[in-house]
């Protein structure tokens, strides 16, 4: 690893953000938390009213990285093989005139390196299964073959939150499948008059090239080498444990609420995405408050919270805030 | 300077600051434990009379402090891994944890990269470097804890100050029980003087030394004021009765018949009356036993028998047992039977040997009966109000055996001693008011009547000047000579109705009155 590896995370991270930042006002941490995430090698769920953006910054994400790009508008009719693909018929004359009739796999949406998953969950549970094998493993199996899924490989899945008719929430697996589960809330006022200005004129703005996919999968293999500290990573491991309402050092928020906490798979998340967020941010070593920065997002999703905690509006949010408050360093 | 040497440099400054702060913060909390602990325990041990003044000043000074000492110490030195202070030192100041991590990388250097972990170093060298332990974190006390142990010296001062009555009692029941040891010390060397005396005969030293060693044996089981003056009281009193004054007036009456005696030249019991005028009755009883009637002529048979008569009549009343020996020798001799004569004779002289050695017993039993005496007065005076160094001055200094017990007049042999006052003794010279560095006396309480009929009030000059009189009373003595003329059960009533009256009158301190009465209980 060569002094300009390094220097380049941060330059390349700092123009992907620029560049995106051209077309996306504002909602600096929701690009911060899916570069993250990108950079980390994981999956994005990106939740939000509509009209807030996600899907434009799902898409100027994919101009910015020079990455294939496919869109998938998930309806409740969608069919898992027009995501993954299927086999057609083909017919092809031989040399010796004889018709030859053979199938050819015919690659859905799913072969690409940036996936946008617009609405996932309007789409029913069979279909939106068909992601789990291409998201947790990078391939896809059709037709008893196996095809292997171009490297970088990220989903980027969108859902709207307040309407339910019609939808067919995320089973748990599926969820934890994401890296993170970003919220996309109101632009302030003044990033407002900004999206305004910028969508109402004679021309609209558009992000330029700042990252290849190869960039992008260096920079991971890079982060994943930052150290962590063992307290670091035994304090993880205590908020990780703390999730789950029978842990003696969950806060009494997690023991009256919380279902079910989160998995190993959260613990990988919070991580990574600190290493990360320590490259980020300038530093070679991963530090208490980077995994502050990313609990939100890479535990919100993976917390489940009981009959009580529902009905009375509790926000797992709140729940991190009260956990990462009450663990000890 | 590599960066890893200059990283543990930054480190082991702040260690060396971690172990001052904590020094300091912890030995903030140990004094005030320490005060604590004084506080709770020094004031019990006032309570159960354990300390004096000084020595309770002494004991909170040194618990306060020792356990401040030790707390101290012990958090300055208490074992601090340098991971465990490198993230302490990374968490102080805000270091994300770049610290800790260079640490644990150089420990385990093949968990990343070798330029990843030489840039990891450099930048937490360089974080180290802008920290200033000293200045960023000085030494700093909370205010609730600084302001504690004002608030537990306060308390001390404050129990301190409640708690004069119970350091003077404590000093008062320590001069009794040393004055108690003294005398005790006093009683074994009587012992054994009695025991060395070649004077005495053997059953004359076992009789003498019974209630010397039983006083003894009953002042260690019993050392206080109360029990050891009647322990005294009661041995004076055994000691007194091992005294006939029967064999004293014989000596006494053969004295003066043997200046008569000696008077008539040329007389079978000159030479007897020569030895009796000098105070010699052994010798006298020699020389009578070696009469031998049969070898004396008819004249000086005639002499010897009035002699004789004359010495039966001289003691007659005092010891009718020699006067009778005596005159039998005398018929005898008029009968002219010389060997009942001679027989009577040597038996006379036998008595006379046993009156001399019963006078010999007599001394012993009155010497050693009144320095008994003393030892009571001693111990009366220790428990009168006297300050310890006054009673350990007139302890001291009562071996010369010459000053009257607690209160009445001294008229021992030394001619020196003053009159004593009640609750003080004045056995020496050496012993004025005034000695022993202090100015003033507190006024002390002398019973108007205590001892007989009460005497004049004296003021007595403390030959120092500034040392002030001393108000007392000089009532008559209960001893004169070290004598008891009266034994006391006679006076006894008399003393305790008049103590009484004082006790009624309001005369007397409360403190006093319960141990009065407990005295005069202890005589009965």
């Amino acid at each position: 690893m060569s002094e300009l590896s390094i220097e380049q995370f941060r330059e390349t991270a700092a123009q992907i953000e620029r560049e995106v930042g051209k077309v996306i006002v504002g909602q600096q941490e929701v690009v911060r938390h899916v570069l993250v995430s990108i950079l980390a090698g994981g999956h994005v769920l990106l939740e939000g009213v509509p009209g807030l953006g996600k899907t434009m910054l799902i898409r100027t994400l994919g101009q910015a990285l020079d990455l294939k790009f496919s869109r998938i508008q998930f309806t409740p009719d969608l069919m898992p093989a027009d995501i993954l693909g299927t086999e057609i018929l083909e017919s092809a004359a031989s040399s010796s005139g004889i018709e030859q009739r053979t199938f050819r796999f015919r690659p859905g949406p799913i072969f690409a390196n940036l996936v946008l998953a617009d609405e996932i969950n309007r789409a029913t549970p069979k279909t939106q299964s068909a992601l789990l094998e291409a998201m947790q493993e990078g391939s896809v199996t059709v037709a008893q073959k196996t095809y292997r899924l171009e490297e970088p490989f990220f989903v980027l899945a969108t859902q709207n939150p307040l309407e339910m008719e019609g939808t067919y929430p995320l089973p748990e697996a599926q969820l934890d499948r994401f890296f993170f589960k970003v919220d996309v809330n109101l632009p302030n006022v003044n990033e407002m008059v900004e999206i305004l200005e910028r969508t109402t004129g004679k021309e609209t703005a558009s992000a330029g090239r700042a990252a290849t996919g190869k960039d992008i999968v260096e920079m991971r293999t890079l982060a994943r080498t930052v150290p962590a500290a063992s307290h670091v990573k035994e304090y993880i491991a205590r908020l990780m444990l703390a999730t789950h309402p029978q842990d003696e050092n969950a806060p009494p928020l997690v023991k009256q609420y919380v279902r079910y906490g989160v998995s190993p798979r959260g613990g990988q998340a919070l991580l990574l995405g600190a290493k990360v967020t320590a490259l980020l941010a300038g530093r070679y070593n991963v530090a208490f408050e980077d995994v502050h920065a990313v609990a939100p997002a890479a535990l919100r999703h993976r917390i489940l919270l009981n009959f009580d905690g529902l009905a009375e509006g509790i926000k797992t949010d709140a729940v991190i805030a009260e956990l990462l408050k009450s663990m000890p360093k | 300077m590599n960066a890893l040497s200059e990283l543990h440099l930054h480190l082991d400054r702040w260690i060396r600051w971690r172990r001052t702060r904590r020094g300091l913060t912890w030995g903030v909390r140990g004094l005030s434990l320490g005060l604590l602990l004084a506080l709770l325990w020094g004031l019990t041990g006032t309570l159960q009379g354990w300390f004096v003044e000084s020595e309770f000043a002494a004991f909170v000074t040194l618990v306060s402090l020792g356990v401040a000492t030790l707390t101290s110490m012990g958090a300055a030195l208490w074992p601090l891994p340098r991971l465990q202070a490198a993230r302490d030192f990374d968490r102080a100041f805000h270091l994300q944890e770049r610290i800790s991590t260079a640490l644990e990388l150089h420990a385990m250097p093949t968990l990343v990269p070798e330029e990843l972990r030489r840039r990891q170093l450099k930048d937490a060298v360089d974080a180290a470097r802008r920290v200033n332990p000293q200045r960023s974190l000085p030494l700093r006390i909370r205010p609730l804890e600084a302001l504690l142990p004002f608030v537990l010296i306060g308390l001390i001062l404050f129990g301190y100050a409640q708690s004069k009555s119970f350091f003077q009692e404590t000093q008062r029941a320590r001069a009794v029980e040393q004055v108690i040891q003294e005398q005790s010390e006093r009683l074994e060397e009587l012992l054994k003087e009695v025991e060395i005396n070649p004077a005495l005969s053997e059953e004359q030293k076992k009789a003498l030394s019974a209630p010397l060693q039983q006083a003894l044996q009953e002042l260690k089981q019993n050392p206080t004021q109360e029990g050891a003056v009647s322990v005294l009281v009661k041995t004076g009193e055994q000691l007194q009765a091992l005294s006939a004054p029967q064999a004293e007036k014989t000596l006494q009456a053969l004295e003066q018949t043997g200046q008569e005696l000696a008077a008539q030249e040329d007389t079978p019991l000159q030479a007897v009356g020569e030895q009796l005028k000098n105070g010699n009755p052994i010798h006298a009883a020699a020389e009578l036993a070696k009469i031998d009637p049969s070898q004396l002529s008819s004249q000086e048979t005639r002499q010897l028998t009035q002699q004789l008569q004359q010495m039966a009549q001289a003691v007659q009343e005092n010891n009718p047992q020699l006067a009778q020996q005596l005159n039998q020798a005398a018929q005898a001799l008029q009968s002219g039977n010389a060997a009942a004569a001679q027989q009577a004779l040597q038996q006379a002289a036998q008595t006379i040997t046993q009156a001399s050695q019963q006078q010999i017993m007599n001394q012993a039993a009155r010497q050693a009966a009144a320095q008994v005496q003393q030892c009571t007065g001693q111990v009366l005076a220790a428990g009168g109000g006297n300050t310890p160094g006054q009673a350990t001055s007139s302890a001291g200094q009562s071996s010369q055996g010459n000053a009257a017990a607690g209160s009445g007049k001294g008229t021992g042999e030394n001619p020196n001693a003053q009159a004593g006052e009640a609750g003080s003794s004045s056995n020496s010279p050496n012993n004025q008011p005034g000695d022993g560095g202090e100015k003033t006396y507190e006024q002390i309480y002398a019973p108007s009547l205590l001892g007989g009929e009460g005497g004049p009030q004296v003021g007595l000059n403390s030959g120092q000047g500034e040392g002030g009189q001393v108000i007392g009373q000089s009532p008559s003595a209960p001893i004169d000579s070290g004598q008891s003329l009266v034994p006391y059960t006679e006076v006894l009533g008399q003393y305790e109705e008049l103590n009484r009256r004082a006790i009624e009158s309001g005369q007397i301190p409360l403190e006093f009155t319960q141990i009065i009465r407990r005295y005069f209980d202890s005589l009965k």
